[in-house]
């Protein structure tokens, strides 16, 4: 109630967001995807390549004992997963280079990395 | 002893943001002799610490919800709340720091009552529980890998961690009240209006990142994602202290264009509020002071004095 006074309109706003959420969004069915696994810190595969300013979908499957977070800070992923749990982000599109991610609960293992490399022709 | 330095670092950054928020609140009630508001701030944490306890036990059995779209949106919505809780307080504060200043500390006390302290729970209650949660996930999830020695290592280094962070918020607190109670409330204000603007812009990345999922004009992902400019040269945000720079402030090297609106929105409604809420405060003061002149000090304040 109070919020609603100071900020005039934020009701409205958030009853569209709802609706666009229930109804206007469908899934992107183009989006490329990539299927990892972490299991107790090793990621497989420990890399994968993808084409320049793509945007891509990443399903990470944790298949080990504990948790895992997927984690790297740059691209603001952070994606903590319980035992046998799945769920996937969403990665903006990159410039070519190496992207390097972590297991921040298994931080001595070799982690997992996005190759952005130009298509070869 | 790597594992006891991560172990020790990450409860340290992880406890100190919460700290912060208490922290200020309460020296602010207790400058202000609102002791019994000071309650509902500890009640405000206990709450926090089972909320954090019980977002981990739903972590470990609803995993599927916790990782998954409607734990993100969870935790967005509690951000986003919280954000606006703690804009709220500094308005709130900001309208009232005047009137408690001039022997009024009984009807302030009475409006604290009233409209504050509720939202003095909840900023405790979400500021504790956000934090508390991922370190609790990241002790058991971390702490199970370990057995004997180097569990007593691991479990040292959570420990110190802790003690660490209240450490640190002591001297830090210790630093800040050497300076005059004016330049104090100020700088605890930005603090926390940091945190605040922080929370905001953590809030909207989740949500752009659920929403990337969905088919979006490209004039959205452009505005949730392409970077304005970049400072990662400068200044990068992914190295561990720099990481925590991001999550106090709501820095980004590369942030795109919803990023820093929410930042600038934050802080500006944020200023213009409490700018206006400051004004009302000294206008109601002045004729309280027009028609009060002359009058002794009334029985409240008496009370209030002993």
């Amino acid at each position: 109630m109070r919020i609603c006074k100071i900020f005039p309109g934020s009701g409205r706003f958030c009853l569209a967001l709802v609706i666009f959420l229930l109804c206007g969004g469908r899934a992107l069915a183009a989006l490329p995807v990539y299927t990892i696994t972490i299991t107790d810190g090793v990621y497989s595969p420990a890399s994968i390549e993808v084409p320049p300013r793509q945007r891509f979908k990443i399903i990470i499957k944790n298949t080990g004992k504990g948790p895992a977070e997927f984690e790297n800070l740059s691209l603001r992923v952070e994606k903590v997963l319980a035992p046998e749990v799945e769920s996937f982000v969403v990665i903006h599109p990159l410039k070519p280079g190496n992207y390097h991610f972590i297991d921040e609960f298994h931080l001595d293992m070799a982690g997992f990395s996005i190759m952005v490399t130009e298509p070869k022709n | 002893m790597q594992a006891t330095l991560s172990t020790l670092f990450i409860v340290w950054r992880e406890s100190i943001e919460a700290l912060l928020v208490i922290g200020i609140l309460y020296a602010w009630l207790k400058k202000h002799r609102l002791q019994a508001q000071i309650h509902r701030l500890w009640f405000g944490a206990a709450l926090g610490l089972a909320l954090a306890g019980g977002l981990a036990v739903v972590f470990f059995f609803a995993g599927h919800w916790f990782s998954g779209p409607g734990g993100e949106w969870f935790f967005a919505g509690m951000m986003i709340l919280a954000a606006l809780l703690i804009m709220q307080m500094i308005v709130w504060i900001h309208g009232h720091s005047h009137s408690l200043k001039t022997n009024l500390e009984q009807e302030a006390a009475l409006t604290v009552s009233r409209s504050g302290g509720l939202g003095l729970m909840l900023v405790a209650m979400i500021a504790v529980a956000r934090e508390g949660s991922e370190t609790v996930i990241f002790l058991a999830g971390v702490g199970s890998q370990y057995q004997g020695t180097s569990l007593s290592l691991f479990t040292a280094g959570g420990v110190a961690g802790f003690i660490l962070a209240l450490l640190s918020f002591l001297i830090l607190n210790r630093l800040a009240s050497a300076v005059s109670w004016k330049w104090y409330f100020r700088s605890s204000e930005i603090v926390l209006l940091l945190i605040g603007g922080a929370m905001m812009v953590s809030a909207c990345d989740k949500i752009a990142d659920q929403l990337a999922a969905f088919d979006l004009p490209d004039w959205l992902f452009a505005f949730m994602g392409d970077p304005l400019w970049s400072t990662q040269g400068l200044l990068p945000d992914s190295a561990q202290l720099t990481s925590m720079l991001a999550s106090l402030t709501g820095y980004r090297a590369q942030p795109s264009l919803m990023e820093v609106l929410a930042l600038i929105i934050y802080w500006a409604a944020a200023l213009w509020l409490s700018r206006r809420a400051g004004k009302n405060a000294r206008l109601q003061q002045a004729t309280i002071r027009q028609s009060d002149s002359g009058a002794k000090p009334g029985p409240g304040e008496a009370r209030i004095r002993l």
